[in-house]
């Protein structure tokens, strides 16, 4: 189960072969493969546990008061930032996010086939 | 200084009396002169003969400091003697240029406003007032004073008088001029009698210093002050006595009036300043006092109550005239700080004002000579019309509102300053409100001419119709005089300094 | 070159610069024009190279003396230094992403406004930083204007800003020379007078102290795409330069720049517009120089300039980037793109270059030039500071480094198939991509952004220890595991269109409303009082005539009588005061 197969777009309209794919791009398609997709995820946690003991060994030379207990501190903290901060996104996005219309000056310029539009389209039909 | 080797030695030694003694002499000549002409060319000879001699002896006052010319040979206190300090040198100058200007335009002038058979007798008495003038401010001895007063006082009369030709108000004006000028006379003579009684000499370094021995003297001083002081205060128009001065000024032949307006209010003036710091001293409690409450009230109500008379008055000429009485109130609110600053600031004023009010009344003259205007709605399209007039007009207008790089800004901004270093912080607020009044007035005349066009006479715009050479040289050269005051203020600050140091001691 | 020509020591190089601006604007030829806006700055670099000596401490000319106002309107010494050489190379690279626009007025306005900042930070004295101040505002407002219709409106508020904190340099700038004898040298200032405080709110506004930064946020987005990648070079590098000259080591900018670390975060969340949230993404790097600047070390100060030299080329790399996807797909809305790494993979390669620098990965300039400002900080105990800057960093490497290139250039598919970028935005993009991995080069490159630094420090700082690189890749992989966990999850809040409030909404929806609020309660309250008004009005007007007229009680022609008695009267006040004297 990932994300990236939910939406519609991703695997039916498109194939991710042919020749509007620029050649410089060809030998990258391999990370839109689902399965790279789901399994990105282990890298940067294995390179999160290599740099934590790592980390152990060679401890701060400036650490923060109380930091030199705490393993891994910077990934923790960089984790729990991350987390913190995604999860008020809706929040945020309660007080601070309007329509594009809000002062009345026009959005910025979209292209002609926007996406929404012909979502709405593909809906409808 | 390197000019005043040009000047022969007798013409400095002997240039105070000359310059009382030429126009009273010449009076008598030319009042018996036939020809209306020959008139004007013996007035005009004396008055630039008068300025060059001025123009020296206030460059030999620079160079040698006071000094004293005795009349005959006869030393005071018995015999007459002249003074010439830095107080009353810049104003002898004054007077003789401003009499020079005023009879180059005067060419045109009178032929236009005073009859034929009237012109000679017009410049006898021009040049009597001018003695006059010139003898109150270069004399030291007090009841001389009087006598130039009077002399001045007198011829003036007349030449207001003479504008019946224009209009006949000038009669009515000239009669309320005589009676309370005479009134002012007698005023100031009665303080010289009760200043006679109290010191027993009428040579003014001796009264101050007698009256200083005396430490201000017995009441007799005080009641001799009170005399004193208004019936100057009559003469410089200080508000309330200035009720004759609107209708002088306004119905007196052109070339009187800019005269007028330039000199006689401005030696009344300077004889308040020699009386009150001078002969008198404002270390005397009642005169600072009385400078204090009385000179400083009236001068600041003046400002106030003759500017806003000015806004709503129609006819320009009336308008500048209650300008000047407001003016006055800025001499003497520079006059009643009594500092160092202050009375220079004042004194500057009184300089500045004379070229400033001058330019304007030849202006306003030379627009009634070329389309009879004395109205304020007939200004309009006058920027098309009397353009180089106008702009001259427009010059000493700004400077007397105050706009910088003019005249007008130098001593309001130096007086302005000399209140805030006094800490009448209030007064620098009268000050830029009677400022915004002068602009409130001078912008009024300044928008008809410029932005309403030229009235039809006859279906017909009005065409250009330039003032004369005669009078367009006069008025440009107060008007250029302005400027350059306002740009090199450094000569005429120095000299107003002098004459506060002079009379107030260094610092 | 210089010995040949001497006056050339005397002459401020931007002002050459400037100059050809003003040709440039006259110049009906696209291609010479092209030449010019390339080469210039490149000259203008080399100039400086050779007025540049490295034995002396500051080089001045161009001495104008104005009345009392000395003017010094070159300086050139190791602080300006870096600043001068990084604008020339923004010049240059900004020259030849534009290339393939033939736009008159951009290539004008770039030039006058790459001019002006050089000049700026190679200004004297205050009364020319002042005038660079304006300039560089006046001259920018056209590359706004060049975005379009909709970019007419934040082009005047820009300006509106920009003049006023100009305004507020000027003052400021007055009043500090009165209070130390008219001696205008740009030099250390320090908030010990308000005209002080007002510099630095000037400075503030420029280089977006919270609640002064909206104007950023508001016109960066709307200008042309070479227009936004300019705009980004130079404005708010230049008010962090003026404030690194003026106010180093005051502390209360470690406290702004930790605020001003953080709070983009939340607007960048929420933002759709890539371009935007670079915006905000510039200015939480802001305020990692405004701490720099309030530690105020030699390794502090040293941090700023290489940060901020390392900021102009990979923020402009991404930039760039997003101008490339813009100008081939026509919008910059993360709604709207994804998937573009089939189509343009240069470009996605460049973007992840920048913002692997910007993210200070190892390897990456950032890397070096971030550690230099944490390092300093925490020499200097300001814990708290040091833990909020670190936030920001995490922050925004979630929220920016990471969501533009993802939602550009990955993540879902949007099925634009699109040509790859024109050479010269690949040109330009390379270059400052290969500056950016040059200067962190672990053999030699990094000493090459040493020898930038202005100041000497005590010793060379290693940046390539276990340690740092452990802790800085656990930051990295801890964020990138939490967002790969997110889009497991699907917890990952995907871009909307939205317009995203900020400060500017005070005035733009709240000051526009309150004041017509004002005007119509002002119409119903005249139509209620007219009345009153009007006779209120008409009993003064008519008092004041009839006091004051021809006509009136002042102006009439007293008869002489009564003019006498009031002379008596005077004469006796006076005569009282006189005896009543002390």
């Amino acid at each position: 189960m990932s994300v990236e197969t939910e939406t519609p777009m991703e695997t039916a309209a498109t194939p991710n072969s042919g020749a509007d794919i620029h050649p410089a791009a060809q030998p990258f398609l391999f990370l839109t493969r689902d399965k790279v997709r789901r399994n990105f995820l282990w890298l940067p946690l294995v390179g999160l546990i290599i740099c934590s003991v790592l980390g152990v060994f060679h401890p701060q030379k400036h650490p923060l008061p109380y930091e030199q207990y705490i393993p891994g501190s910077w990934a923790i903290f960089g984790f729990l930032v991350f987390c913190g901060v995604g999860l008020c996104a809706t929040t945020f996005a309660h007080f601070l996010a309007r329509p594009e219309s809000y002062y009345g000056e026009g959005g910025l310029p979209d292209p002609e086939d926007s996406l929404e539009a012909s979502e709405a389209k593909g809906d409808a039909t | 200084m390197a000019l005043l080797n040009y000047f022969p030695d007798w013409l400095l030694v002997h240039g105070p009396g000359f310059l009382m003694a030429l126009p009273l002499l010449m009076a008598a000549v030319t009042a018996l002169l036939p020809n209306k002409r020959i008139g004007w060319i013996s007035t005009f000879i004396v008055t630039a003969i008068l300025t060059v001699t001025a123009f020296g002896i206030a460059l030999y006052n620079i160079e040698v400091g006071t000094f004293i010319y005795k009349m005959g040979g006869w030393a005071p206190p018995h015999g007459i003697s002249l003074y010439i300090d830095a107080l009353n040198a810049p104003l002898v100058l004054l007077v003789a240029l401003m009499a020079f200007i005023t009879v180059i335009y005067a060419l045109p002038a009178t032929i236009a406003e005073i009859k034929p058979n009237k012109r000679a007798p017009f410049y006898a008495a021009f040049l009597l007032c001018i003695a006059g003038l010139l003898g109150m401010v270069v004399t030291g001895d007090a009841f001389n004073v009087f006598v130039f007063l009077e002399v001045s006082s007198i011829s003036t009369y007349t030449l207001v008088a003479m504008g019946a030709a224009r209009d006949r108000r000038a009669l009515s004006a000239a009669y309320n001029y005589l009676i309370l000028g005479s009134i002012g006379a007698t005023f100031f003579v009665i303080g010289i009698g009760f200043l006679y009684m109290e010191t027993g000499t009428l040579n003014m370094a001796d009264m101050a210093r007698i009256l200083a021995d005396l430490d201000g003297g017995s009441r007799v001083a005080k009641v001799a002050f009170g005399f004193i002081i208004i019936g100057l205060g009559l003469k410089l128009a200080m508000f309330p006595l200035h009720t004759w001065l609107p209708g002088a000024y306004a119905h007196s032949p052109t070339p009187v009036t800019a005269f007028l307006a330039s000199t006689a209010t401005k030696a009344a003036l300077y004889l308040l300043l020699r009386f009150t710091f001078f002969v008198f001293d404002p270390s005397f409690a009642y005169v600072a006092d009385v400078l204090m409450f009385v000179l400083v009230g009236l001068g600041v109500i003046g400002m106030l109550f003759a500017s806003l008379t000015a806004i709503f008055q129609t006819d320009v000429r009336r308008m500048l005239a209650f300008s000047s009485v407001a003016q006055v109130g800025y001499m003497l609110l520079g006059i009643g700080i009594a500092t160092t600053a202050s009375v220079a600031a004042g004194y500057l004023h009184i300089l500045n004002h004379a070229i400033i009010k001058g330019g304007l009344f030849l202006a306003l003259g030379a627009m009634w000579y070329r389309f009879g205007i004395t109205r304020m709605e007939d200004f309009r399209g006058l920027g098309k019309t009397m353009p180089l007039t106008m702009g001259a007009f427009t010059i000493s207008g700004l400077s007397l509102i105050g706009v910088p790089f003019t005249a007008g800004f130098v001593s309001k901004i130096n007086l302005a300053g000399a209140a805030a270093d006094a800490g009448w912080w209030w007064a620098v607020g009268v000050i830029m409100l009677t400022s915004i009044l002068a602009l409130v007035y001078i912008g009024r005349l300044l928008l008809i001419a410029y932005f309403q066009s030229p009235p039809e006479v006859d279906g017909a715009v009005v065409k250009r119709n330039e003032a004369p050479l005669a009078m367009l040289i006069p008025i440009w050269t107060l008007a250029i005089l302005s400027i350059v005051i306002g740009i090199e203020s450094d000569l005429i600050v120095e000299a107003s300094v002098r004459a506060a140091e002079l009379l107030l001691g260094a610092g | 070159m210089i010995d040949a020509i001497p006056l050339l020591a005397e002459i401020n190089p931007g002002f050459w610069v400037i100059l050809a601006g003003l040709i440039c604007a006259l110049l009906p030829i696209g291609s010479l024009r092209k030449a010019f806006v390339i080469a210039v700055p490149l000259i203008a670099g080399v100039l400086i190279f050779q007025l540049h000596d490295p034995t002396q401490a500051a080089r001045l000319g161009g001495v104008l003396q104005f009345g009392p106002v000395e003017l010094t309107t070159f300086r050139l010494d190791s602080l300006s230094l870096i600043w001068a050489y990084l604008f020339c190379l923004a010049g240059i690279i900004n020259g030849i992403y534009g290339l393939h626009e033939k736009c008159r007025i951009t290539d004008s306005s770039a030039l006058i406004y790459t001019g002006a900042a050089i000049s700026g930070v190679l200004a004297g004295d205050m009364i020319t930083l002042f005038i660079m101040w304006e300039l560089t505002a006046i001259s920018s407002v056209f590359l706004i204007w060049k975005g379009g219709e909709q970019a007419y409106a934040a082009g005047i508020r820009y300006l509106a800003i920009q003049v006023l904190s100009g305004v507020m340099l000027l003052t400021g700038a007055i009043l500090h020379a009165q209070a130390n004898g008219g001696d205008f040298t740009f030099g250390a200032i320090g908030l010990d007078s308000p005209g002080g405080w007002l510099m630095l709110l000037a400075m503030g506004i420029k280089c977006g102290f919270p609640m002064l930064h909206m104007w950023m946020q508001d016109a960066y987005p709307k200008a042309s795409i070479t227009g936004t990648v300019i705009l980004a070079s130079f404005t708010t590098k230049f008010a962090i330069y003026a404030l690194a000259r003026g106010f180093a080591g005051e502390g209360i900018l470690i406290w702004v720049g930790a605020i001003m670390a953080i709070f983009p975060i939340a607007f960048a969340i929420v933002e759709n517009d890539l371009r935007r949230i670079l915006s905000y993404s510039i200015n939480s790097q802001l305020g990692f120089m405004v701490a720099g600047i309030g530690v105020g070390s030699a390794m502090a100060l040293n941090g700023v300039a290489g940060h901020v030299f390392v900021n102009v080329l990979a923020k402009g790399l991404l930039f760039m980037s997003v101008g490339a996807v813009m100008h081939r797909v026509g919008t910059a809305k993360a709604s709207e793109l994804g998937g573009l790494f089939r189509s343009m993979p240069f470009s996605t390669g460049f973007a992840l270059v920048g913002a692997m620098t910007l993210a200070a990965t190892p390897l990456f300039a950032g890397f070096i030039t971030k550690a230099f400002i944490l390092t300093a900080v925490i020499e200097e105990h300001h814990y708290v500071p040091f833990v909020l800057l670190l936030l920001g960093a995490a922050g925004m490497v979630g929220f920016a480094e990471i969501k533009v290139p993802y939602s550009a250039f990955f993540g879902r598919d949007s099925g634009r198939r699109v040509k790859e970028a024109p050479w010269n935005m690949h040109l330009a993009m390379g270059i400052a991509a290969f500056i950016c991995v040059y200067l962190a080069w672990p053999f030699g490159g990094y000493a090459q952004l040493y020898a930038l630094m202005p100041f000497e420090m005590k010793y060379a700082y290693k940046p390539y220890t276990v340690d740092h690189v452990a802790f800085q890749l656990q930051l990295l992989f801890g964020v990138l595991f939490a967002f790969n966990l997110f889009l497991r999850w699907k917890r990952y809040r995907a871009p909307q269109r939205a317009e995203v409030l900020d400060v500017d909404w005070l005035y733009r929806r709240m000051g526009l409303n309150v004041s017509l609020w004002a005007s119509a309660m002002w119409t119903r309250l005249s139509a209620v009082t007219r009345q009153q008004r009007n006779r209120f009005l008409g009993t003064a007007g008519r008092k004041f005539y009839q006091t004051f007229s021809p006509a009136g009680a002042a102006s009439e022609a007293t008869p002489s009588g009564l003019a006498a008695v009031l002379t008596a009267g005077l004469l006796f006040i006076v005569l009282m005061v006189a005896y009543i004297a002390r």
